[in-house]
């Protein structure tokens, strides 16, 4: 019955033992106790449990566990470096994309799978992104203005990063 | 005035970084020792009386650890919304709920719950409870449930055939002569529909009990205190025996748990004491929408009388709620309807008349805006209708009858302030009201721009009590804690409170520390409802920093040599007034008052009077004639504020509050089918704005520094949404010569009436 589910979760490497009706998100939240990532309707409707499995934002609720076997799985509790908070996750403290926060892990997840793809979207590029997230507290506004500049800000580090290196 | 170094600042949310990094703990995500996982069992009819329930299948599945139903939980009746613990006489709270009864009065109402190991099996012992139902009448419209054939939900009522709570009647001046004073009359009816708050973490909660009796709730509350003192009631235990706490994060609010989160927290008490065991019951999606308070719908007549130069001399309102099946918020929110329609404008002769009715569907109860949002779609679309009429500016027609200190209203406190007309002429440049009118609407697309302007409250007083206190302590190091009894939602109450208490005190904002939502390490406090947080909790905390800054003076004075009126505060030093240099830390205050056996406490306590926000909403918006789809080009939201003690955060209320204004004006209603059961009881088919369907939104801040609180403050919390759905309906008017007296003005709707005025 249960089976063994072996995959990365934010860079460590995880073996565990799951049923086949356990989902990605309660095996993550309740086995993993990785509470970071939300619940906010179980159907595939909100996004709240959004994280980012093979490069791609998914709903974590919706993936079956056992179809993350060998999976590369990033939650939020896995993208800063250390203290030093990814640049959308100082973005949207920065801009007041933060109200209650229930939404807050998912959409930071969504804007990462966007921005690690593409590095200048245009407003409507992460409008699209965070389409299939709902945040019932801000209307939006600040959180696009915070992935826009989330965007600016990596575009300046990356390119700051790839200076240094030449002038090395 | 202090010179402000906190206060009007940025700074950076108390909340925020825990919330990045998804370390901050909702109630959700509370795991205990041993914890159990409650399950509920909710009637599938709007109404019946259960003849036998049978549980012992259910007892008897492994994992299963207790099962209840009315026969084996409390017989105490009580309210789940907190006003039952602040109505004020003449006013009785009504009490008319148990956690389980023998009769269920809507889809979704409880029959009984189960504690187990696991959800799954707690899942799967409900589907073992055997129900035997008679099947009752039922009824679902308000109007319908006010005649004599229909069934009567709660037996007799004192105030009429299925009225829950007291008729609300205002009155001023005298109307039939106002009417016939005037040249015009107008009288219109509109509609509006049941909203759901739709918070993203549903209700929930997480019940422990210890051996001797005391119980621990952490719950998604707006309101810890009241909801301590209603989980008391039902379990008959001292008050000070229940600790109720946020976690301390809740996923949002907007209403939907002020007071209990619907029945999660006596669900989970009544299990955890049964089974010895704490218990954690979370509201699936659906059982949010079916089983917990949506918006009042209802029917709202206006009927105003003018002079041929726009001056109001006359104003009468009518509105009919549906309760749903319980009461909850059915007393105040009709109350609040009124008072708020009637007091936006200046009008000699008012009278209002509103009540809500039981029926068998959803209780609905507060959510954001609490009756006003119902108020200002009829009156505002109104104003729209006469200013056409009159030949008048729609501008110009708001700002001669708008309210202005001095003016006589229903209300028993003073207007003190009004930005109004500088929000109207902010938003109108923001917006291009100049372009009104001017668009080429010849084709299949039309577009239009309208404006409504809107006012509320700043806590809950007169309609129910309000009252705040807070405490400071100052640590040996110049550091203060602060407690307040105030949960933080999400709209940075933390945060403004700590900004109020550094500015006062003159310390860094760092320095200040906040301990919120928790009965146990706080003094009471109403809640968060009402907007009125920064406006009451804040006035608490002012007055705690001001009793603080006290002592320190006093006891600085002796340090400073000097007399402890010429002492002031600042970037953490106490100084002389008439000599400057000398200067001491704080630090070193706080340490020597320390060892001479001395902590400065401050505490505050106090009973807010009340303040009306202002604001002026604008929409500019396109109708495709040929689908009826209406899209929103811009809002604009010009909001009188009082004091922004952080703007960004009242910038992202009023962001936040626009846009359920545009699903509530556009698109969200939920929608009952003939059985009584929710249509759209889920995301995929309740309509919410999502990033994609929202527009250009530009929220303005206007101070008028309202001189009832210290720092000028009004409340912020609600005001986004109170005008948005009128000005949408205004500009859609603009666009397209079709009156909508109905939201949401869905595609369907809206074709169908362009379709009508054509054949007219
Ligand atoms: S919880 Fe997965 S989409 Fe809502
Ligand atoms: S911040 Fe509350 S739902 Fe987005």
């Amino acid at each position: 019955m249960n089976q063994l589910l072996r995959m990365v979760v934010n860079s460590e490497n995880v073996e565990i033992y799951v049923s086949p009706d356990d989902t990605l998100v309660d095996v993550l939240r309740d086995k993993l106790n990785l509470k970071g990532t939300k619940k906010g309707c179980g159907e595939g409707e909100c996004g709240a449990c959004t994280v980012i499995m093979n490069g791609k934002a998914v709903d974590s609720c919706m993936i079956p566990a056992i179809k993350a076997m060998d999976a590369n799985i990033q939650t939020i509790e896995g993208i800063s470096d250390g203290d030093k908070l990814h640049p959308l996750q100082q973005s949207f403290i920065d801009n007041g994309a933060v109200q209650c926060g229930f939404c807050t892990p998912g959409m930071i997840m969504a804007s990462k799978a966007l921005l690690d793809e593409n590095s200048s979207p245009t407003p409507y590029d992460i409008k699209e992104a965070i389409a299939g997230n709902i945040c019932r507290c801000t209307g939006y506004i600040k959180i696009e203005k915070a992935v826009q500049e989330a965007a600016e800000m990596m575009k300046h580090e990356c390119c700051c990063h790839n200076h240094s290196k030449s002038e090395e | 005035m202090y010179k402000m170094s906190v206060v009007g600042k940025n700074v950076r949310k108390l909340d925020s970084v825990e919330k990045v990094t998804g370390t901050a703990n909702f109630t959700t995500d509370v795991e205990l020792p041993g914890m159990l996982f409650g399950r509920t069992l909710r009637s599938p009819y709007p109404h019946a009386r259960i003849v036998n329930i049978d549980t012992t299948a259910a007892e008897k599945l492994e994992g299963v650890k207790a099962v209840i139903s009315y026969k084996n939980t409390s017989r105490v009746l009580f309210n789940t919304a907190a006003t039952s613990t602040f109505t004020l006489p003449p006013m009785m709270p009504v009490l008319d709920q148990y956690i389980f009864d023998s009769v269920v009065r809507y889809v979704g109402d409880e029959v009984a719950a189960v504690a187990a190991v696991t959800e799954e099996i707690a899942e799967r012992a409900l589907s073992l409870i055997k129900v035997e139902y008679e099947i009752l009448p039922a009824v679902f419209d308000p109007l319908e449930a006010l005649k004599d054939e229909a069934p009567a939900l709660h037996g007799e009522c004192e105030a009429g055939k299925n009225i829950p709570a007291e008729k609300i009647h205002l009155e001023m001046g005298d109307v039939e002569k106002g009417f016939a004073e005037a040249d015009f009359v107008f009288e219109h009816t509109f509609k509006v529909p049941v909203q759901k708050q739709t918070q993203m973490e549903t209700q929930a909660a997480v019940a422990q009990v210890t051996k001797d009796g005391k119980i621990t709730v952490y719950s998604t509350t707006q309101t810890p205190h009241p909801s301590r003192r209603i989980l008391a009631s039902i379990f008959e235990i001292p008050y000070s025996k229940v600790r109720v706490l946020n976690p301390p994060y809740v996923g949002g609010g907007f209403g939907v748990r002020i007071g209990l989160s619907a029945k999660a927290e006596p669900i989970a008490v009544a299990l955890a004491l049964q089974a010895k065991k704490p218990v954690k019951v979370v509201y699936t999606r659906t059982e949010d929408f079916i089983a917990s308070d949506t918006r009042h719908p209802g029917y709202i007549t206006v009927k105003t009388g003018v002079k041929k130069d726009g001056t109001l001399v006359s104003r009468k309102m009518h509105a009919i709620l549906n309760s749903g099946a319980y009461c909850t918020w059915s007393g105040e929110t009709p109350g609040v309807l009124g008072a708020m329609g009637l007091s936006m404008y200046r009008c000699e002769n008012q009278m209002y008349d509103g009540h809500s009715v039981y029926t068998n569907t959803t209780p609905t109860g507060a959510m954001r805006g609490f009756g006003n949002p119902q108020a200002m779609f009829a009156i505002d679309s109104q104003m729209d209708i006469i200013a056409e009429e009159l030949g008048i500016d729609a501008l110009e027609l708001r700002i001669k009858n708008m309210m202005r200190p001095g003016d006589k209203w229903v209300l028993p406190y003073q207007c003190q302030s009004t930005g109004l007309e500088e929000c109207i002429k902010n938003g109108a440049e923001e917006i291009g009201w100049n372009q009104k009118g001017s668009f080429d609407n010849s084709g299949r697309f039309k577009r239009g721009i309208g404006v409504a302007v809107g006012t509320h409250v700043s806590n809950a007083w007169p309609f129910c009590g309000d009252y705040s206190n807070a405490y400071l302590t100052m640590q040996q190091d110049g550091s203060v804690n602060l407690a307040a009894g105030v949960p933080d939602l999400g709209t940075g109450t933390a945060t403004t409170l700590a900004q109020m208490a550094a500015e006062v005190l003159g310390i860094s904002f760092e320095k200040v520390s906040v301990t919120f939502g928790d009965t146990e390490s706080t003094p009471f406090d109403i809640g968060s409802h009402a907007s009125r947080t920064c406006y009451a909790s804040g006035a608490a905390v002012v007055a705690a920093a001001n009793e603080m800054k006290a002592q320190i003076f006093e006891y600085a004075s002796k340090l400073l040599e000097t007399y402890s009126d010429k002492i002031d505060i600042e970037e953490d030093h106490v100084y002389s007034t008439e000599r400057p240099e000398q200067r001491i830390s704080l630090f070193q205050v706080a340490e020597r008052a320390h060892l001479a056996g001395i902590q400065f406490i401050g505490v505050g306590k106090v009973i807010p009077q009340n303040a009306p926000p202002y604001m002026a909403h604008f929409a500019d918006v396109e109708v495709d004639t040929h689908t009826g789809q209406i899209s929103v080009i811009k809002m604009v939201g010009v909001h009188d504020v009082g004091r922004a003690i952080h703007p960004q955060i009242c910038e992202g209320q009023i962001e936040g509050g626009i846009v359920q204004g545009i699903g509530y004006a556009l698109s969200e209603e939920v929608i009952y089918d003939k059985n009584g059961k929710q249509v759209n009881n889920n995301f995929h088919k309740y309509m919410i704005p999502t990033s994609m369907d929202v527009p250009e939104i530009k929220a303005i801040l206007v101070e008028s520094n309202d001189p009832s609180h210290p720092f000028g403050v009004k409340g912020v919390g609600e005001t986004g949404l109170v005008p948005t759905a009128a000005a949408i309906a205004n500009a859609v008017y603009n666009a397209t010569g079709v009156r909508m007296h109905e939201i949401p003005i869905t595609a369907e709707r809206m074709f169908k009436a362009i379709v009508k005025n054509k054949n007219n």
